[in-house]
């Protein structure tokens, strides 16, 4: 059984639809994350988990209690904002103390309470400085701590390293990740950083205009995404539109060059269009053994991306990119070369629109 | 040294300090030079020396001592009342209703378009009958009186509050206390107050000195305030007016700093937006 389970949830602000046929099951312990570009109803979705807005269709049930019309402080669900929200007439410690003292605990129980999650986040000095007193990374851990020191049943996170820099971002999302695990808690972030999404996750809830696009763990979302939207917002990916020859055997033209895809393409007729997608480190350049999915192409573009060199070429009319690992012993081709190109059969995605 | 580019932006900005403090000094002398013609003229009530006659003279009258500590309890209960009125709403504005801003800022403007004189009028016409015949008995008048204050002080204390709250994150700080189980009194009373604090207190002093000094509302609902005593030594006086106001004035900085200092007095409250 589903620990948080969002059932046929619909949102609707006057006539705007915010969000639609969202349907979701959280395991406990599992680490889900709404990812999709600004817009698209992430926010919207978990506020109506932490009970800040009311769904107009659907429930919201967390351990098998419908929690749809509870107001937020009755719920037990912890809530880390992008802005931090701490409260700035407060010390670090009355910050993390401050649900525990509405929850009337005992002050050595609070005090034993706000130590724990101090050192949890690393900051067991920190305790009577004020919020204004620390760096962003540091106010953003008091935020955590001050979420999860009242044992929250599922802990809520919107988006809540956009406001650092590049390197704290990356550092205190393995932290939170790291905290998590340890507590085993159940989580819910927001992001629209598909590297975040992808390095953090168990699993990743892709959205787009209020709808859910795809569901998945971040392996099944880069490497076998499911609708045009999902393989163009997770990664670089080549997209393009091919003609289809042969169903049975998968084999699909593009720009008179001859791809064949492992996939299946059921119902689909010759002469049909269909949306292709195909990563571009999945693109090598051919070697003399391979036979199926050799292609001619023209190098465009050479960039140099540090581990990775990207290279673009161009097959037909059509652009694609091919990254390769930088290797310092290999001879990288010049613009202007012709060559040939290849991917394995299973590298050609048909998407479904 | 040849003259730089550099050299010339100082010598710009020396002589925009000079006119700065001109203006300035221009500004305190304003203020000043009435201040101190009172204060001189207060010392000369003996011929020919310059003594404190006056202001033994105000010290002794039993009237001053009585209408002071009138008005300024009256300031204090007319500080609370309007706070706990003001704030809420004005929370509650922003939080959910900010689209009524506008007219809220209307109505807070009112004392401003209807004078005292009119104010008071209605107060007397409608309170001094059935069903609600408040100026029958002093404790109630002095209530009316109150209300009337909390009218008087509005623009100032609903400004200064909306100033603070905008300094805020009201929404996300009041969602964060929510989530972590707060209601509404917890929020409005350990978030919300202590954090516009700077603003309430700018408020706080505005109203105690509009009650301190008002005359209009207090002299035609009779009661024994300040304001009326001032303008009854005005007319009848000729020195003690001026020691009269040298010592309001410096009851009212007194006043004034002690609400400060009062409410300075949750330690370490200071150093919020302090260092970073
Ligand atoms: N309180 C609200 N009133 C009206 N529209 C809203 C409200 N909150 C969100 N929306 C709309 O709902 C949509 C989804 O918003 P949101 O959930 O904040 O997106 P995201 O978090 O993915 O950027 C947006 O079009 C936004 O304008
Ligand atoms: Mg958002």
């Amino acid at each position: 059984m589903a620990f948080l389970e969002l059932t046929n949830i619909r949102k609707q602000f006057g006539q705007a639809v915010a969000v639609e046929d969202f349907n979701l099951k959280v395991d406990r312990g599992e680490f889900v994350s709404f990812l999709g570009p600004s817009g698209c109803g992430k926010t919207t979705t978990l506020r109506m988990i932490a009970g800040f807005e009311i769904p107009t269709v659907g429930r919201v049930a967390v351990d098998n209690v419908d929690i749809t019309d509870k107001a937020p402080n009755q719920r037990n669900v912890g809530m880390v904002f992008q802005s931090y929200a701490l409260f700035p007439n407060m010390t670090v410690a009355q910050n993390i103390g401050f649900g525990l003292r509405i929850r009337r605990e005992s002050e050595s129980a609070i005090k034993e309470r706000v130590d724990e999650m101090l050192a949890l986040i690393h900051l067991e000095q920190k305790g009577p400085s004020y919020p204004s007193q620390l760096s962003g990374g540091q106010q953003q851990r008091v935020a955590l701590a001050r979420a999860l020191a009242i044992r929250p049943q599922v802990l809520l996170l919107d988006e809540p390293l956009s406001a650092l820099d590049a390197k704290i971002r990356v550092s205190l999302r393995a932290e939170i990740r790291a905290i998590q695990r340890k507590l085993g808690i159940t989580a819910i972030y927001v992001t629209h950083d598909q590297e975040e999404a992808l390095s953090i996750s168990d699993r990743i809830v892709v959205m787009s205009q209020g709808h859910m696009e795809q569901v998945g763990t971040p392996f099944e979302i880069y490497n076998f995404p499911q609708t045009a939207f999902v393989a163009s917002f997770v990664g670089t990916l080549n997209t393009t539109t091919a003609e289809v020859v042969d169903s049975a055997r998968g084999v699909l033209q593009i720009d008179g060059a001859r791809l064949e895809t492992a996939e299946k393409l059921d119902g689909r007729q010759k002469g049909d269009k269909v949306t292709i997608a195909i990563r571009p480190e999945r693109f090598s350049f051919a070697s003399e053994q391979k036979k199926a999915n050799v292609v001619d192409c023209r190098i465009e573009n050479i960039t140099f991306l540090g581990s990775i060199v990207r290279i673009q070429v161009s097959i037909g009319s059509g652009k694609y990119y091919m990254d390769t690992f930088n290797n310092p012993f290999l001879e990288l081709p010049k613009i202007g070369d012709k060559d040939q190109v290849t991917c394995s059969r299973e590298a050609v995605l048909v998407l479904k629109s | 040294m040849a003259p730089t580019p550099n050299g010339k932006v100082a010598a710009v900005k020396k002589k925009i300090n000079l006119w700065a403090w001109f203006w300035i000094l221009l500004g305190a002398l304003y203020f000043l030079v009435p201040l101190y013609g009172t204060f001189d003229f207060s010392l000369r009530e003996k011929r020919g020396v310059l003594s404190l006659l006056a202001y033994q003279n105000v010290l002794a009258d039993p009237r001053f001592r009585d209408s002071f500590t009138y008005s300024a309890l009256m300031a204090l209960a007319t500080i609370v009342v309007g706070l706990l009125l003001i704030v809420p709403t004005a929370y509650w504005v922003h939080l959910r209703l900010p689209q009524v801003r506008p007219l809220i800022e209307f109505i807070t403007l009112m004392p401003f378009v209807v004078p005292a004189i009119v104010l008071v009028f209605g107060l007397i016409r409608i309170y001094s009958g059935p069903p609600l015949a408040l100026t029958n008995s002093d404790p109630l008048t002095n209530f009316l009186l109150m209300c009337g204050y909390v009218i008087l002080s509005m623009p100032y204390t609903y400004r200064s509050v909306d100033t603070g709250l905008r300094a805020i994150d009201v929404r996300t700080l009041t969602e964060a206390a929510q989530s972590l189980g707060a209601g509404w009194f917890t929020i409005l009373f350990r978030i919300i107050f202590p954090n516009i604090r700077a603003a309430l207190l700018s408020g706080a002093f505005l109203t105690f000195a509009i009650v301190i000094g008002e005359f209009t509302l207090a002299s035609l609902l009779g009661r024994p305030a300040f304001g009326p005593y001032l303008v009854y030594m005005g007319n009848n006086r000729a020195y003690e007016p001026a020691a009269l106001a040298i010592i309001s004035l410096a009851l009212t900085w007194a006043a004034i700093g002690l609400i400060q200092l009062l409410s300075h007095g949750r330690p370490g409250q200071e150093q919020v937006g302090g260092v970073h």
